[in-house]
């Protein structure tokens, strides 16, 4: 056994982080811990590497490699060469001003006593084999966060380690970016031993072997992947496997508006890059339009375009109706960061109805639709969770009677029960009102459930698909 | 790198038209005949006569409009073409070249002796924060940065050399001179950038890549000196920067308290004694020499640091 | 949000030596009434008596009223100052970020111009200029202070009108003077306030140190750092005396500096 965990506790002074848990890490059978964030999975992994945080104190039993006793100095030891860990943010758990390469060749040099050419040798066929051939050079702020993480990857494992324990490892990564992690993981899982912690669903089912579901500190459940992720048990693990987008209802349906906005011939640049050249689509009434691609293709871009927000380079945007003012809002991924500072909702809904001289009778039912408490109108958007403050921010488009709403990635920073939830209460409201709904996601699994179309985009041209047709088909299969 | 030197040029450039626009302000604002006041620093007030001063307006041009005046004005400083001293009629050039290598020499040994304090003890601070020790270097810090630099200098000077004598008070001759000036000045320096050392070193200490580092298997000490180390330098640098103006203002006002024969003492002596030929010297060499120490910083910056090398690429795109 | 925590014993202490020194201007003016500029030079280096609490100086004149004189002076200097390079920083700051182009482009090069020489350099340069004159050195002072208020300013409403939130609140209809009151200015306080604690400091160090030089305010005038400079020759007979000013500059200082660090920013 690599790992034994009998019994630990997780103390602060004034709370119990983690509780009673037991767990153990064989060679070939990987462990993931599922939990959604801030339930404790982070610190188990803390005290299993003896870097947990001052301040909070462990009981129970922690056996590395059969040995119980282990002092700091003698875990500091096996530190790279047993114990392997990649880190939760890549971009920060790198040195700022090192080149990649030598952030993993010093490892060679520095912990196994190889020769400069030996270790220069070994860490060039490392990035070569991660895809990171051309990076080598590169110092952090030039990497993407896959490549980070890649990067971390290769001077964790440099030494050799039998135990890889990743901590979130695709926290912010893209769903391709994620696969590959989840790959690297899934083989070293099959020789070595793994144990993953992390919010993911999908990353914990790729990797498979044994799962524990944790939250609040507290072990829900614990078997076998397959086990829990088809059969769970606990009430908390059945809505955290719902919650994936693959499982939620479908809610597209066959668009039938006439067209709302002609677009001819557009065209985009941002940085030297072309994002779009010379495209042409439309875009319906009351439509669920989903803009789907990988972060960084100009989907935000292309958003603000239609809402006037940015200039096009050429082509032309056309309203067959045209917008009168304030008729076409946004939703943004970050909803404190949409909201002024410092004083209540409710001042900001009365400055808003006191500007455009608003009938206040709407507030209730869409409040009520909303699945809003009045007492949330008290507060500031600070003093309010991210999935209340998305949902009022809808309420406040609605109240404007828009004819274009954007939404864009209104639920990446929401944990996955929550997304789920403010996802399908923001399409059934702008169905309602009659409003399209333009949804920009880079989980293409939600957006193939409640878009009615979905415009992909690929190097040359918009690909526009219709979802339901596609998902209609597989249901009867 | 050639963008960076371009930006000091061009800031150099200002400081020459602001110090020649303001001093030549100053000429023309002063009280009384200004060819008067330079034949009389040539040949002393009991000898200059009425013929003098019209031969010094006629060979200096003085009596061209305004305009020609100025262009004129700018032309000779860009050519480092001072004249004479209005109070002592040696030419300018003469006078400050002594005193600008005796203010970069204070400057130099305020600089170092300032890191050497600084740097052990912000680091030392930093990887104890909250410490009593931490708590005192804050404590005095806060203190030390209360007073003007004059006060420091005035204090070192009340207790050290006057009450113990050990340290000559004033004046100019032997090493042990410079001690106390350049003291002051540097206490100075290092109550603000010892805090900065120290905050920095805290955050680099508390960094994920430090810890990472310790986790891939380096030894505590191999992984402070490849990977704290240098990111708790480089704004260490640029930081000596950003106390370019202290060190500047400091030398003015220590120089004219230990009356230490430098650029700083001069200007106040100028200034006091409206003698403009040597108020624009001295400022220019001021100015210029905190071009100079921002130009040094920013290359040591760039040759140091990938991410400058980075941003300056970029901008140059 | 901004939070000004008086708690804390260091602002409480900022706070104190401010009032301290206020009372001590405040009972020169109603309870004390002697003229500073008045000379008896055979009552030179007096000890404090009743008449009066912190003695005479070289001259004989009262140690008290010239105290006194010297704080306000001081004080008045760094509130014109600050409230000038405040608002210059603030107005300028908005403006370059906001329109941009030639605007941003021709304050930047005043900037430019302002921060190539060390702030005190050009002080005392315009202090030539006029000698002694309390509103040459409240303009000098004033245009190198207002450079740090434009440059966090412009910066931080750079970024700002950037942001979602004022993406939004522009999406939605509302006006400049809006953003203004309800994105900008809640946003930029935090900064601004400490800011101008920090500003009130340096102006009070700026006037002394020109008056050290003897380039600033010009005798028979109470200023705190000319009164040290001409002290410094008695110091070892009435070092008492040349306390005084020392530890009014120190106390000044001090407490603009600890106020400065009692506002804090929660989020």
């Amino acid at each position: 056994m690599i790992i034994n965990i009998e019994n630990l506790f997780i103390r602060s002074e004034d709370q119990i982080l983690v509780e009673n848990l037991s767990l153990t890490v064989q060679s070939g059978r990987p462990m993931t811990i599922l939990g959604e964030t801030g339930s404790g999975k982070s610190l188990l992994a803390n005290a299993i590497v003896g870097i947990l945080p001052t301040g909070l104190s462990q009981e129970g039993l922690i056996s590395l490699f059969g040995r119980a006793d282990l002092s700091l100095a003698e875990r500091q030891a096996l530190w790279g060469r047993e114990i392997a860990v990649l880190p939760q943010e890549p971009w920060l758990a790198l040195n700022p001003i090192m080149p990649l390469q030598e952030q993993v060749r010093e490892v060679g040099e520095l912990v196994m006593g190889q020769s400069d050419d030996q270790s220069r040798r070994r860490s060039t066929s490392l990035l070569h084999k991660l895809g990171l051939a051309k990076d080598h050079a590169k110092i952090p702020s030039q990497l993407s966060g896959g490549m980070a993480q890649r990067g971390a990857f290769a001077a964790a494992t440099y030494a050799g380690a039998q135990l890889l324990i990743a901590d979130e490892p695709t926290k912010g990564l893209d769903a391709s970016r994620r696969d590959q992690i989840g790959a690297m993981l899934k083989q070293h899982g099959q020789q070595g031993a793994l144990l993953t912690i992390t919010h993911d669903v999908q990353l914990a089912a790729q990797i498979g072997g044994d799962i524990m579901v944790m939250r609040q500190g507290q072990v829900l459940e614990q078997g076998s992947a397959q086990e829990v992720l088809n059969a769970p048990k606990s009430d908390y693990a059945k809505a955290l496997i719902n919650a994936q987008s693959d499982r939620w209802p479908l809610r597209a349906q066959r668009p039938t508006g006439e067209n709302q906005l002609i677009v001819r011939g557009l065209s985009k640049q941002r940085g030297g890059k072309t994002l779009f050249r010379d495209w042409d689509f439309e875009v319906r009434r009351g439509e669920v339009l989903g803009l789907c691609g990988d972060s960084g293709c100009g989907k935000s871009t292309l958003a603000d375009l239609l809402l006037g927000l940015v200039k096009a380079d050429s082509g032309q945007i056309k309203a067959t109706v045209p917008f009168g003012p304030q008729q076409c809002l946004k939703l943004y991924q970050d909803p404190p960061s949409a909201f002024a500072p410092g004083v209540t909702l409710g001042q900001l809904l009365e400055d808003l109805i006191r500007l455009h001289k608003l009938d206040r009778q709407p507030i209730g039912p869409l409040m009520q639709q909303l699945k809003l408490d009045p007492g949330l109108l008290a507060r500031s958007a600070s003093g309010v969770s991210g999935g209340e403050l998305q949902r009022f921010a809808i309420l406040r488009a609605l109240l404007m009677q828009p004819k274009l709403l954007v939404a864009d990635e209104p639920t990446s920073r929401l944990d996955p029960i929550t997304a789920r939830e403010v996802t399908e209460l923001l399409v059934d409201a702008a169905r309602s009102s009659g409003c399209t709904l333009l949804l920009i996601s880079h989980d293409s699994g939600a957006m193939q459930r409640v878009c009615d179309r979905i415009l992909q985009f690929t190097p040359d041209r918009p690909l526009l698909s219709e979802p339901l047709l596609g998902a209609r088909a597989q249901q009867c299969a | 790198m050639i963008k960076l030197l371009y930006r000091r040029l061009m800031q150099a450039i200002f400081v020459a038209w602001s110090v020649g626009s303001l001093t030549f302000l100053l000429m023309h604002l002063l009280p009384g005949d200004f060819a008067y006041r330079i034949a009389a620093g040539r040949y002393g007030y009991d000898h200059v006569t009425q013929a003098a001063a019209d031969a010094v307006r006629l060979e200096l041009g003085l009596d061209r409009p305004i305009w020609q005046q100025y262009f004129a004005w700018l032309g000779d400083l860009l050519q480092f073409n001072f004249g004479n001293s209005l109070v002592s009629g040696a030419p300018v050039l003469q006078e400050i070249d002594h005193q600008l290598g005796h203010s970069l020499q204070l400057a130099l040994y305020a600089v170092v002796i300032s890191l050497l304090i600084a740097v052990p003890v912000g680091i030392y601070c930093g990887k104890r924060a909250n410490s009593v020790a931490d708590r005192f270097g804050l404590f005095t810090s806060v203190m030390l940065r209360a007073q003007p630099v004059f006060v420091i200098g005035l204090l070192l000077v009340l207790t050290l050399a006057m009450n113990i004598g050990w340290l000559p008070v004033a004046g100019f001759g032997g090493s042990q001179y410079l001690i106390l000036p350049a003291i002051a000045l540097s206490l100075s320096l290092a109550a603000l950038s010892n805090r900065i050392i120290r905050n920095n070193t805290h955050q680099v200490m508390h960094s994920s890549y430090l810890q990472f580092a310790r986790l891939k298997g380096l030894s505590e000490q191999q992984a402070f000196d490849r990977h704290a180390a240098p990111n708790i330098a480089l704004p260490v640098i640029a930081f000596v920067g950003v106390q370019a103006v202290s060190l500047i203002e400091g030398i003015v006002m220590i120089e004219s308290l230990f009356s230490w024969p430098g650029i700083g003492h001069a200007l106040a002596h100028a200034i006091f004694g409206r003698d403009v030929p040597m108020i624009q010297a001295t400022a220019l060499m001021m100015g210029l020499l905190f071009v100079a120490i921002n130009t040094a910083v920013d290359v040591i910056g760039y040759l140091l640091d990938p991410r400058q090398r980075q941003e300056v690429e970029y901008a140059e795109v | 949000m901004l939070k000004f925590d008086l708690r804390a014993p260091t602002t409480l202490l900022g706070v104190f030596l401010l009032f301290a020194l206020l009372i001590l201007v405040l009972f020169e003016q109603l309870a004390h009434g002697v003229d500073g500029t008045v000379q008896l030079l055979d009552n030179a280096f007096a000890l404090p008596s009743w008449q009066e609490p912190l003695g005479t100086d070289q001259f004989g004149r009262s140690n008290l009223a010239r105290l006194s004189a010297a704080i306000q002076i001081s004080l008045w200097m760094s509130l014109l100052c600050v409230i000038t390079a405040a608002t210059l920083g603030t107005v300028a700051g908005i403006a370059a970020a906001w329109l941009r182009g030639w605007v941003d482009a021709s304050i930047g090069f005043v900037v430019n111009v302002l921060m190539a020489l060390p702030g005190l350099i050009l002080v005392l340069l315009i202090g030539a200029l006029f000698p002694g004159s309390f509103t040459a050195l409240y303009i000098a002072i004033s245009l190198v202070l207002w450079v740090e208020f434009f440059r966090v300013v412009r910066a931080q409403t750079l970024s700002l009108l950037a942001s979602p939130e004022i993406e939004a609140s522009r999406l939605y209809g509302f006006g400049p003077l809006y953003l203004f009151r309800r994105h900008l200015l809640p946003r930029l306080l935090p900064s601004l306030l400490p800011l101008a604690c920090f500003g009130a400091g340096n102006a009070i160090l700026a006037l002394a140190s020109i008056g050290f030089v003897y380039v600033g305010l010009q005798p028979p005038r109470a200023e705190l750092g000319l009164m040290m400079v001409e002290l410094f020759p008695y110091y070892s007979d009435a070092p008492w005396v040349l306390a005084q000013p020392v530890l009014c500059v120190f106390a000044l200082i001090l407490s603009f500096n600890l106020i400065a660090g009692g506002f804090r920013h929660d989020h």
